[in-house]
């Protein structure tokens, strides 16, 4: 079957409860925006086919439960990811602040040299605003992370923030790819651990040899 | 001789002849008589000498005398003539006075008659002018009566005068004139009366509205209420009768000339078309758009009712004027047009408390029509087909509720913080709290927000829907039944179908589980709402609903549309796919999207887990059907040409966990039945990796063979792809032998493959 993409990145959404991960990502696989708050069950994801330098890449964004409740959950998607938005919430003191607990939990979790990326949603909501730009821009800076401001809502730098992440993955990959050169390794570099089988397959080759 | 017949001739005077015979015969024949008579005449010359001397003397003296009498006479005749004179003189005068006074007599007598006469026709004259001055009094009554008399009494007593002929051929005139002025003083009072008739109609519609609300408490009241404000507020009430606001004697004048004049059929002809032109028009509404506001719908029924109360009136207070077969007919066509009119103006209604409003007001009137005697036929039959379209009108408007909450409704099961915040939500929604009594706050109700919602709104509806129904005259039993059965058709309906309206658009899984356990909730609460319409009708408690249905198609609308969900998260995970088909080694480990997959299922059906089985069941067999079909067609489908055996053996391991993932037993109870769907998947991937062709051949077409599930044309599509990818991969190099005995029966396989696949074909 023809491939209908070049790459496949896994992106993953985390921050607080309420910072607007969903409606981030609802704008990006819908461009639609949704005002009532409906909080993510455990986990769920989209897929968007980007185009990035002539090349069809495919996003599975997954979307996390910023709840504490699911965080068994979603800790477990932290590995198998290529790319992690971290989202706060311009108007939460609270969200911006656990931004610092969310990369401890990525170092903790995820591959190390997963891409990384702050995004200060809510950023219509001027009045209401307790982060300012440059705080958020000097955390990033602190964490050597890129860092933008974006509204779901008025649907600001959504586009951008994914298209950078997707751009820094697909740069890294080629890199290594060019470094190792390895041939037929696609889709390797994403593979999680199989469960323990229970039931052994019986082997092909092996068959082959007693014929 | 001769003398003698001288003598015989003087002594005869007749008797000649002898005489003169003798003279013939006598002697000296004629000579001697002739002698003779000589003689004789001297004698009497002789005498008469001597006679006329004696008397001369005589005569001069009376000559004398004679001149003497002529001289006396001339005398006399001069005194006559004086005298005369004399006379003529006195009488001319006299003659002069005589005649004037003839002629004073003359003038005296006709003086006489002319007064006579005058008298005569005096009063004629003022009869006359009296009858003018009552047609200018427009009192055509008394002038026609009037103008009989003149007519008939007075006029041929007079004499044939001009004038007089000129009275009576005014008279026709007259007469015209009079039925003219009294026809449009009809007119005036049939235009008045069609102005006057809706303030008929309102003071009979107030009227049977008090009569209505008639009670003893009502009756105390009013006496009290006029004690003490004291007899004088019962001068101010309205009139009696409604149709004393009417002044009929234009009518009953104008029928009594009519009557005079000999024309009154011709009048009530004129009369009852004229009342049916208008009965014509008061059933069109005057205002255009009765159901744009209830003042017009009123003043339109008032028009109505006030028409044929003034009717029925004249009919009872009669002259004839109208029949009741006439009122009959013509409320007959009236009530049938009104109804027509009503019919299709309160179907335009769409504001329910306008339908209310409406719906009272031609209540009352039937009301009033019973009270005045009139048939209400075609109209409760009228109230019936509104209380349909009420229901219907109440139900659009219950629809755009429900589409709100819908709307706004975020699904989530209610959180409450305090013990307020619970009683609140307690007190709107029937639900056993007891084992949520006991938990700590915050409290979490199993529904969302919306079944509360919903649930009071139904019971708006059904208060609403009530409204409609009283006072018309049903039963509480059939008054609850109806509103059961509205109450159901709105829930089955009008809710169903705004929660089908919300399937249109995809709902996160959350959305879905929600709805279909607030339906639950919902239905187990209809009982309740049965109640509470047995309490405010009155009537018995009915349970028969059989409850549990009448959510269903949401249920299963939601059910259908998780399983599309969970397929749709299938067929994504499916498109990421990345075989290599020729792959030489597999890798060991399942492929990532499918260890994707079946974790997300799995954290999937924990969430679903609130669901009732049923539910559940459909989910888990929906996704993994459509893994196991998806898998297969991987496999068999056209576009991959050769696979490898090591790309074999890596589906082969995605597929083991795909069937440890149904083995697992997600939903207790179903583990063979999902693996089930991946049974022929698993027979057609063993019978490649294991090569058990003679065993395949041999049981083929029998029944339990162990390989039952795979057609011939299967194994040999996959084996000629098979083949393809070992042609490719060793084109180039030498076959070993075993390899080459391989080959051969490859090939002979698939030949007797291809002749079954004929067969069967």
């Amino acid at each position: 079957m023809a491939k209908t993409y070049d790459y496949l990145f896994k992106l993953l959404l985390i921050g607080d409860s309420g910072v607007g991960k969903t409606s981030i990502l609802f704008r990006f696989s819908e461009d639609a925006f949704n005002i009532s708050f409906i909080s993510t069950i455990g986990i769920d994801f989209k897929i968007r086919t980007i185009d990035l330098d002539g090349k069809k890449v495919k996003l599975q964004i997954w979307d996390t439960a910023g709840q504490e409740r699911f965080r068994t959950i979603t800790t477990a998607y932290y590995r198998g990811s290529m790319g992690i938005m971290l989202v706060y919430d311009v108007t939460n003191e609270k969200s911006f602040e656990n931004i610092k607990n969310w990369i401890r939990n990525i170092e903790e979790n995820a591959s190390a040299d997963v891409e990384k990326m702050i995004l200060g949603n809510k950023c219509d909501l001027d009045s209401k605003r307790q982060v300012s730009k440059e705080r958020g821009e000097q955390l990033a800076v602190e964490y050597q992370i890129k860092f933008v401001e974006t509204s779901a809502k008025d649907s600001l730098n959504v586009e951008y923030a994914f298209y950078t992440l997707a751009r820094d993955i697909k740069a890294k990959m080629e890199k290594k790819q060019e470094a190792s050169n390895p041939p037929g390794a696609r889709g390797g570099t994403h593979q999680l651990k199989a469960n323990d089988q229970q039931r052994k397959p019986p082997s092909w080759l092996s068959r082959c040899s007693i014929l | 001789m001769t003398n003698a017949t001288i003598q015989e001739i003087e002594g005869i005077d007749d008797y000649w002849g002898p005489a003169f015979r003798s003279v013939y015969e006598g002697e000296g024949g004629h000579e001697a008589f002739l002698q003779q008579l000589d003689e004789r005449i001297k004698q009497h010359d002789k005498e008469i000498e001597k006679l006329c001397n004696f008397y001369y003397q005589g005569f001069i003296e009376s000559i004398r005398e004679l001149l003497e009498v002529r001289s006396h006479a001339e005398e006399l005749h001069a005194e006559i003539s004086n005298v005369d004179a004399n006379v003529k003189e006195t009488t001319d005068g006299l003659c002069v006075r005589s005649e004037e006074l003839i002629r004073a007599r003359r003038v005296e007598l006709n003086i006489a008659s002319t007064i006579e006469k005058m008298e005569l026709c005096l009063p004629l004259l003022t009869t006359y002018s009296k009858l003018k001055s009552q047609v200018e009094a427009k009192r055509y009554y008394p002038a026609l009566k009037t103008l009989e008399q003149l007519e008939h009494v007075l006029l041929p007593r007079v004499g044939p005068y001009a004038w007089c002929s000129h009275i009576s051929s005014d008279i026709p005139k007259l007469r015209q004139a009079i039925q003219d002025a009294s026809m449009a003083d009809l007119r005036d009072f049939l235009e008045n009366i069609r102005r006057l008739s809706p303030q008929v109609g309102a003071v009979a519609l107030k009227q049977t509205q008090e009569m209505l609300g008639r009670s003893l408490e009502n009756i105390i009241k009013n006496k009290k209420d006029m004690a003490t404000l004291g007899p004088s507020s019962v001068e101010t009430t309205t009139p009696q009768s409604p149709h004393e606001l009417v002044d009929f004697s234009p009518l009953y004048r104008c029928l009594h000339i009519h009557t005079v004049l000999g024309a009154k059929h011709d009048f009530v002809q004129y009369y009852r078309s004229q009342r049916r032109q208008q009965a014509r028009l008061v059933v069109i509404p005057a205002a255009g758009n009765l159901h744009d506001s209830i003042q017009s719908m009123k003043s339109y029924l008032n028009a109505v009712l006030g028409f044929f109360i003034l009717e029925e009136h004249l009919l009872t207070t009669g002259a004839g004027l109208v029949s009741s077969d006439w009122l009959g007919e013509t409320w007959g066509s009236a009530r049938s047009a009104a109804a027509g009119t009503l019919r299709t103006h309160t179907a335009l209604v769409t504001d329910p408390t306008l339908m209310l409003s409406i719906k009272h007001q031609i209540v009352l009137f039937i009301n009033a029509l019973k009270c005045y005697g009139l048939p209400t036929e075609p109209l409760p039959q009228l109230l019936q087909e509104m209380a349909e379209h009420y229901t219907e009108v109440l139900m659009q408007r219950w629809v755009a509720v429900f589409r709100d909450i819908l709307d706004n409704a975020t699904f989530r099961p209610i959180e409450v913080e305090n013990q307020e915040q619970y009683d609140a939500v307690m007190d709107t929604f029937p639900y056993d709290g007891d084992e949520l009594e006991t938990q700590a706050f915050p409290r979490k109700f199993p529904f969302s927000s919306v079944v509360p919602a919903v649930y009071v709104q139904v019971k708006e509806f059904m208060y609403a829907w009530l409204k409609y129904s009283s006072g018309l005259g049903l039963g509480g039993g059939g008054r609850a039944a109806a509103a059961r059965h509205s109450t159901s058709l709105l829930l089955t309906r009008s809710f169903t179908g705004c929660l089908s309206a919300l399937f249109r658009r995809a709902l996160p899984l959350t959305q879905l589980v929600q709805i279909i356990l607030d339906t639950q909730y919902l239905e187990s609460a209809t009982p309740y709402l049965y109640e509470f319409i047995s309490n405010i009708t009155g009537s018995e408690l009915v349970t028969t609903q059989p409850a549990g249905s009448m959510f269903q198609t949401a249920r299963d609308d939601a059910e259908k549309q998780i399983c599309e969900n969970l397929q749709h998260k299938v067929d994504e995970f499916l498109d990421l796919e990345n075989y290599d088909w020729l792959l030489v080694e597999p890798s060991g480990q399942a492929s990532s999207f499918v260890t994707d997959m079946l974790g997300y299922l799995t954290g999937v059906l924990t969430s679903l887990e609130q669901l009732p089985r049923r539910a559940r069941e459909a989910a888990v067999t929906a996704a993994v059907q459509r893994i196991a079909c998806r898998l297969r067609a991987l496999l068999l489908e056209g576009d991959v040409r050769a696979v490898s055996a090591g790309a074999l053996h890596q589906l082969d391991l995605d597929v083991i966990q795909c069937e440890q993932f149904a083995a697992s037993d997600p939903l207790p109870g179903l583990r063979d039945q999902l693996l089930e769907h991946f049974a022929s998947l698993r027979q057609l991937l063993d019978l490649i990796t294991s090569w058990d062709w003679s065993s395949y051949l041999h049981d083929i077409g029998m029944e339990g063979a162990k390989y039952a599930l795979v057609s011939p044309r299967e194994a040999a599509t996959l084996l000629e792809k098979l083949r393809e990818a070992e042609q490719k991969s060793s084109v180039f190099s030498v076959l070993k032998k075993n390899e080459r005995d391989r080959r051969k029966l490859l090939d002979t396989v698939l030949k007797q493959l291809k002749q079954l696949q004929n067969q069967d074909g």
